[in-house]
C-alpha cells in the first residue's frame, strides 16, 4: 500500500510536468500557425516611382520577404469608369507604383516603424503605409494571451517540480538504509542505485504512456466530437507522434536527475 | 605472519567549526594475519572511530593507516569500494536491509560481488544452518528478535570468507544468552576462515575460550596489555 502510495505520488508529479511539457507544445503550433495567419494576412503599402522588385526591397529592410506589384490598370479601372482608351493608357503611365509587402515573420510595432522608416530613405518611394494602429492592436493581444498561457505553464511546471522534490526526499528516506548498507559492503553507486533506477524509469515510462492517452484522445475522439471550429480546423497539432519521444526524454532526464540527487545525497554512511 | 593492519602515528579528528577534535592521537600498532583482537575502552573514548578508519569512512588526519595493503590515507574511492568487498562488518545496531528477508541480507556481499543466484542459494542455506536461523530464512529482519539478527549480521560479514572482519559493540543490544551465542560464531569465523577480527567492545567475554591481544583506548592514545 505504502509502495503503491510512493509510486503514484511521484507519477502524478512526473505527469503534472509532462501535461506542462506536451502543452507547451501544442500551444506553440498554434500559436505559430496562428502567427502565420497573422503575417500573411498583413502587408505595407508602398508607393514608388520606379519599379521594383523584392531583391530590392530586401536590400532596403531584410524583414521584407515577398512583394507583390498592384496591378495599376485595375485601381484606375476600379475609380474612373468613363473613360477613353488613351486617356486611361496615359493616366496609368502617370501613375506611380504600387506594392504590397510581406514580412518574414509577426513582429513588434517599433519594428514595422523602422521599415517604415528605411523604406523613406529611399527618395524615390513616395508613401509608405502601415496599418500601425490596426496592426498594434492584434498584435499586443496576441503577445498578451501567449505570455499568460507560457506564464501558467511555467507555474505548473514549477509546482509539479517542487512536487518531485518532495517525493525524492520521501525516497531519499525510504532507501537511505539500504545505500548506505550497500556502499559499506563495497556496493558501487550503479549497484547501489539500482532499485531506484528501475523504479524511475517505469514510472517515466508509465507517466509518459498516460499523458501520450490523454492527448491522443483529445485529438482522435474528442476534438472530432467537440463541433468547435477553432479545434477542429487545428485538429491535427493537438497531437504528433514525435511527441511521444519528448515526453519520454523529458521523464527520463527528470527522473534521471532525481535518483542521482537522491543517491549523492545518501552517500556516505550516518550513524 | 605478515601484517594485515599497520598504523603508525595514527590521528583521528573530527572537524568542527573551530578546527579539529582529536579523538585517537598519535597511535602505532600492527595486527597479523588470522589474529583476534579486542578493543576496549570507556564511552566515547574513540573505540567506534577506530573502527570507522578502519572500513574507510573516516580518514586519518595524520600519521599512516595501512589495510590489506590499502593506503587509508590516500585511497581512491574505487580502492576503498575493493577494499570494503574483503572486508566483514558487524554493527552494534545490525543495520540489516529491512526490506529484503534474511537469506538475500546474507548473501549481500555475494551480490555486490555479482555470483549466480544458484551459489547465492547455496551459501545462504549453509549459512542460515551455521547460524541455526534456517526456518526464518523468508522472513524480515523486523519480525527478529535482536539476538537473531545479529546472528544475521554475523553470517552476512562472513558470508563471503572476508579476509578481516571489524564488530562494532557485536553484543552490546543483546542478552547474556545470545552474547555468548555470538561469541561462540565468532570464535568459529575465526578458526575456520583465518579471518583477522578485530572487535569494538565494552567488556571481553568471560568464557573465550580463543588466543587473543587486547588493545585500549585511554586519553586519545592506544595501549596494548600483556
Amino acid at each position: 500500500m505504502k509502495h503503491t502510495k510512493n509510486h503514484l505520488m511521484f507519477i502524478l508529479s512526473l505527469i503534472s510536468i509532462l501535461l506542462g511539457v506536451e502543452f507547451f507544445m501544442v500551444f506553440d503550433r498554434t500559436t505559430d500557425s496562428y502567427e502565420d495567419g497573422l503575417k500573411k494576412g498583413y502587408s505595407i503599402l508602398v508607393v514608388s516611382e520606379v519599379p521594383r522588385s523584392t531583391e530590392q526591397f530586401h536590400t532596403l529592410n531584410s524583414h521584407i520577404t515577398q512583394s507583390e506589384a498592384i496591378d495599376r490598370e485595375a485601381i484606375v479601372t476600379q475609380y474612373i469608369n468613363d473613360i477613353s482608351k488613351e486617356a486611361k493608357t496615359k493616366l496609368i503611365g502617370n501613375l506611380p507604383y504600387f506594392y504590397s509587402l510581406h514580412l518574414d515573420s509577426y513582429i513588434d510595432a517599433s519594428v514595422i516603424q523602422k521599415i517604415k522608416t528605411d523604406l523613406l530613405k529611399d527618395i524615390e518611394i513616395r508613401k509608405v503605409e502601415t496599418f500601425g494602429e490596426h496592426y498594434l492592436a492584434k498584435y499586443r493581444l496576441f503577445m498578451l494571451v501567449k505570455f499568460m498561457l507560457r506564464i501558467f505553464i511555467l507555474f505548473l511546471s514549477v509546482v509539479s517540480f517542487f512536487l518531485i522534490i518532495k517525493q525524492m526526499e520521501i525516497w531519499k528516506y525510504a532507501h537511505k538504509d539500504r545505500m548506505q548498507i550497500m556502499e559499506l559492503f563495497g556496493a558501487t553507486m550503479t549497484h547501489r542505485s539500482g532499485v531506484l533506477f528501475r523504479i524511475a524509469l517505469i514510472d517515466a515510462v508509465l507517466s509518459m504512456i498516460i499523458v501520450s492517452t490523454v492527448f491522443a484522445y483529445t485529438k482522435y475522439v474528442w476534438a472530432m466530437q467537440s463541433n468547435i471550429d477553432i479545434v477542429t480546423q487545428h485538429y491535427e497539432k493537438l497531437f504528433r507522434v514525435s511527441d511521444i519521444a519528448v515526453l519520454l526524454l523529458s521523464a527520463f532526464v527528470l527522473v534521471i536527475t532525481s535518483v542521482y540527487w537522491v543517491v549523492y545525497s545518501t552517500k556516505g554512511v550516518q550513524e | 605472519m605478515p601484517n594485515m593492519i599497520t598504523a603508525s602515528h595514527l590521528t583521528l579528528a573530527y572537524q568542527n567549526e573551530k578546527g579539529y577534535n582529536e579523538v585517537i592521537k598519535n597511535a602505532s600498532f600492527a595486527i597479523r594475519k588470522g589474529e583476534f583482537i579486542f578493543i576496549t575502552g570507556p564511552s566515547g573514548s574513540g573505540k567506534s572511530t577506530l573502527l570507522k578508519s578502519l572500513y574507510g569512512e573516516m580518514k586519518p588526519i595524520h600519521g599512516t593507516l595501512h589495510i590489506n595493503g590499502a593506503d587509508m590515507t590516500n585511497i581512491s574511492s574505487g580502492r576503498l569500494q575493493k577494499l570494503r568487498t574483503e572486508l566483514g562488518i558487524i554493527f552494534q545496531n545490525y543495520r540489516l536491509i529491512n526490506e529484503w528477508t534474511i537469506a538475500k541480507n546474507i548473501v549481500l556481499p555475494l551480490i555486490i560481488a555479482g555470483y549466480n543466484q544458484e551459489i547465492q542459494n547455496a551459501q545462504a542455506n549453509r549459512l542460515l544452518r551455521h547460524i541455526k536461523l534456517s526456518e526464518l530464512a523468508d522472513r524480515y529482519p523486523l519480525e527478529l528478535s535482536g539476538g537473531e539478527q545479529q546472528r544475521v549480521g554475523l553470517a552476512r560479514a562472513i558470508s563471503k570468507n572476508p579476509v578481516i572482519i571489524l564488530a562494532d559493540e557485536p553484543t552490546g543490544n543483546l542478552d547474556k544468552n545470545s552474547s555468548n551465542v555470538i561469541w561462540d560464531l565468532l570464535e568459529s569465523a575465526c578458526l575456520q576462515f583465518g579471518s583477522t577480527i578485530i572487535v569494538v567492545t565494552h567488556k571481553i567475554p568471560e568464557l573465550f575460550s580463543l588466543p587473543y591481544r587486547h588493545f585500549i583506548i585511554e586519553g586519545k592514545g592506544i595501549y596494548e596489555t600483556h
